[in-house]
């Protein structure tokens, strides 16, 4: 099957994912999508995947257009997408999960399906159990299911999503050398979305690489591995320097907290906070570092332990308590949790200025008319909040924080912004950790959290780990960090 | 979109609603061999007829003007306050506590008998919110979706109303009290079945709850409740203390739609003495699509459907005879054909934002 894509194009707000992107990929060949974070290749993968329709350009197989309404019609023609965190149904056996999105009527034929199963999982090296339930797999074992999945659903292209990320070096070598023997052997098309040169080095035969939405290069492995971080990054960037600034007293107190995430319980979590300071919390999405920024706001119970804000335990108190406190969360699901879809920015800073019955509209206006102003938002008064971009409401989000924090908690802060964007954000919060407000954040992007934080927490399979050394190692940051989110010991 | 055009849509989904809501009666009424125009004749007539015909349409607004503005409360924090029907039972049942008690005779009482009235309203008030309170309460404490809890307490505010009834508070042959004495009544005017004061009192609390929907804190805190609990709680709303507020007040609202029932439309507690009020008020809100400026034309229109229906039940003329019952599937099917059109509209605007996006 050969793929090609066509002056692919994609703009969300004013902001081009991809500017007429034309690729191709060839049949039983492995290829990395080479970028930063923002470049444009998730953007690329979720139009060939079928997630969301571009807003030109063609997609062509074998030479004929074609076009997808759904990841399921992308995957009739053939192409498979395996996603960073698996869309599995945890709570599912593995036969279920494998069986899911299988055409064949209403009885499922589950003897058929598990021999189908073994037998995929056989011919790639992976061992399955069908049996099992998902949530007690792991990562590695996981994608190796989708993979499978994928495959007896007649995938002929395998999309990669930073597959690597958070499973072990063994399972890393069975999925590379199961993939490059689907590519020789069926002639499978592999494509690779990554930002580990070396991943790339190992296994794919080219390179693909975007920048700020543009496709910068093409190359034949072997390539030089700095020639491609130039292509990267235009130019290898220097490390930011952080300016020196003052540790205060202790804000927060965590002590041997426990609690409940998504897919595992965190135990023993123990930290201290000082003004001043940016902690920065790592790991796979889901193992409780979201949790325990929403513990610290009284958001979610603990199992046990105590959390303590400036000497006093939060215990019983609500969110509207701590906030009072100088204590604010800010959610990445800006819609979801944070804004309210269908009010106008003057009836959200209405609803953060807690004085009398009732509500004085003009010094509202005024009020949100200010912040537009101070955070260069693109909005006015009276848009409803919804109709802004991104960007705008993550400036919103930032804006309605009250005055005199001292400390904040941000999920996933510059989550879908642009580099412009990020850099605003992080502007404005460091501004309020020189005020003296504490700073815990997390991020799925390694640079961002080496970047900005003192400290970083790692967790990892229910442990949470300290760093504190991060400049005096001679190793890259975030290569140590990755491992340690992967689990490897150091 | 404008203004104006926003009006024109709307008042264009009311009335293809209406046609098809119509149509559907006269459809029925056909299929039984009744003359629809006839009926829609002495039905108009009934309704609004007559002097006292108007007077029946407004006084039987009066208790579902009670219960849509509480509900306009509940709805705009999210809340499907299915429970009001309890609240109007228990609101019925708590002024019947002191109305009962009340002699014929109260001359020597002096001042005292200016507060019979008062005291029986406040208690029916603290009756609905007591139950609205309990609602809350599970809710709140017991994670209990406010639909099952107003479903189950609905049935006990039945059975405790049967309980007495047939009961302690039965006198005579039937199960219901005694007719109440005219001090413990709503005062009337003598010639028409109006009372300016029960007016009076829906109309300031329905003013009450337009303007804290529209100008207080509590009201922009419940609108971003409703729209969404979680945002609106990291904007440091406190979702569940102004939960708690709204079910309150509209209970308590609804408590007073109930001592309307026993304090003049009955006259005396009996079964079913809500009548289903709290649900036409669900009903109303919902064809507003809460909001609460369109609540008082409506609550008019839809009362003027049991009081027509009611004419047409007991007409001789048996070409347009016919059960009032007729006037329920009426309300309901222009209910649903209003959701239904609201939703066609919704999905037309989609439509048009999409093709202006992309061309």
């Amino acid at each position: 099957m050969h793929v090609e894509l066509k002056d692919i194009t994609k703009t969300f707000g004013t902001l081009r994912a991809n500017d007429s992107l034309t690729l191709s990929f060839a049949e039983g060949r492995i290829y990395a999508l080479l970028g930063e974070n923002g470049a444009g290749k998730s953007t690329l993968m979720k139009i060939l995947s079928g997630y969301q329709p571009p807003d030109s350009g063609t997609i062509f197989i074998d030479g004929r257009a074609v076009t997808f309404q759904t990841p399921a019609d992308a995957l009739q023609c053939g192409i498979g997408m395996l996603h960073q965190d698996p869309l599995d149904v945890p709570n599912l056996t593995v036969l279920d999960n494998f069986m899911l999105g299988r055409r064949e009527g209403l009885l499922p034929k589950r003897k058929a399906a598990r021999q189908a199963l073994t037998a995929h999982a056989t011919r790639l090296g992976f061992e399955i159990d069908p049996f099992r339930y998902v949530d007690s797999l792991t990562i590695g074992e996981r994608q190796q299911l989708e993979i499978v999945r994928l495959l007896s659903l007649g995938a002929r292209l395998l999309i990669l999503d930073e597959p690597t990320t958070g499973i072990s070096a063994e399972q890393k070598h069975m999925l590379f050398s199961a993939l490059k023997r689907l590519a020789a052997e069926e002639g499978m098309t592999v494509i690779l979305v990554s930002h580990k040169l070396e991943d790339v080095a190992a296994l794919c035969q080219e390179v693909y690489v975007l920048r700020g939405g543009k496709l910068v290069g093409h190359r034949h492995m072997p390539t030089p591995i700095d020639e491609l971080v130039t292509l990267m990054f235009g130019q290898s960037l220097p490390r930011p320097t952080r300016g020196a600034h003052n540790l205060g007293a202790e804000i927060l107190r965590a002590e041997s907290v426990s609690l409940t995430a998504r897919r595992l319980t965190v135990r023993d979590l123990s930290l201290s906070v000082r003004s001043g300071e940016v902690i920065g919390l790592a790991g796979l999405d889901g193992s409780g570092q979201s949790d325990f920024l929403r513990a610290c706001a009284g958001l979610q119970p603990l199992n046990g332990g105590r959390i303590l804000i400036a000497g006093v335990p939060i215990h019983g108190k609500g969110y509207a308590e701590l906030l009072r406190m100088g204590v604010a969360y800010a959610p990445s699901g800006r819609l979801e949790e944070g804004l309210v879809d269908g009010l106008t920015l003057s009836e959200h800073f209405a609803l953060t200025t807690n004085n009398g019955l009732w509500i004085n509209w003009r010094a509202a206006n005024a009020l949100a008319a200010r912040q537009i102003a101070r955070y260069n938002i693109r909005g006015a008064p009276h848009s409803p909040i919804q109709t802004l971009s991104g960007g705008n409401q993550q400036r919103t989000l930032i804006a309605l924080l009250p005055e005199n924090l001292r400390l904040l908690l941000l999920e996933d802060p510059t989550r879908g912004l642009d580099v412009e964007s990020t850099a605003w954000v992080w502007q404005q919060l460091l501004a309020r950790r020189d005020q003296g407000a504490a700073i815990l954040f997390t991020s799925p992007d390694l640079d961002e959290i080496v970047t900005y934080s003192d400290r970083v927490l790692v967790f990892c399979e229910g442990r949470a780990t300290l760093v504190e050394d991060l400049d005096d190692s001679a190793r890259n940051p975030a290569e140590r960090l990755g491992e340690l989110i992967g689990g490897k010991r150091t | 979109m404008s203004q104006a055009a926003k009006l024109r849509g709307t008042l264009l989904t009311f009335g293809a609603a209406l046609s098809a809501a119509l149509a559907l009666i006269a459809l029925i009424m056909l299929s039984l061999d009744k003359a629809p125009l006839a009926a829609a004749q002495r039905f108009l007539e009934g309704a609004i007829g007559t002097p006292s015909a108007r007077a029946d349409v407004i006084m039987a607004a009066l208790p579902m003007l009670l219960c849509a503005a509480g509900l306009l409360l509940t709805f705009t924090a999210g809340l499907w306050n299915i429970g009001v029907e309890g609240q109007v039972t228990m609101g019925a049942i708590f002024a019947t506590i002191i109305a009962r008690t009340i002699p014929r005779d109260v001359s020597d009482w002096g001042a005292l008998a200016a507060l019979i009235l008062p005291a029986e309203l406040l208690l029916a008030m603290l009756g609905g919110a007591l139950w609205a309170g309990l609602v809350a309460l599970l809710k709140i404490r017991g994670g209990i979706n406010e639909i099952f809890g107003g479903v189950a307490l609905n049935f006990i505010s039945v059975n405790i109303l049967l309980s007495l009834v047939n009961g302690p508070w039965r006198v005579g042959t039937f199960p219901q009290t005694a007719p109440f004495a005219p001090a413990a009544l709503l005062p009337r005017q003598a010639d028409l079945r109006l009372s300016p004061l029960g007016i009076a009192i829906a109309l300031i609390a329905f003013a009450v709850v337009f303007m804290a929907l529209r100008g207080t804190r509590f009201g922009l805190q419940l609108r971003a409740i409703g729209r969404n609990a979680k945002s609106a709680g990291i904007l440091g709303v406190r979702v569940e203390r102004n939960i708690f507020w709204a079910l309150v007040v509209c209970g308590a609202l609804a408590g007073l739609a109930g001592a309307f029932q026993v304090l003049f439309t009955r006259g005396r507690l009996l079964p079913n003495i809500s009548g289903g009020i709290g649900f036409m008020g669900v009903l109303i809100v919902l064809l507003t699509g809460v909001r609460a400026a369109w609540v008082l034309p409506v609550t008019l229109f839809i009362a003027t459907v049991p009081i027509g229906s009611l004419k047409l039940a007991t007409s001789l003329d048996s070409a347009v005879q016919i059960d009032a019952a007729l006037g329920n599937v009426f309300q309901s099917a222009l209910v649903l054909a209003v959701l239904i059109g609201g939703g066609i509209r919704a999905r037309l605007a989609a439509r048009r934002k999409e093709r202006a996006e992309h061309g």
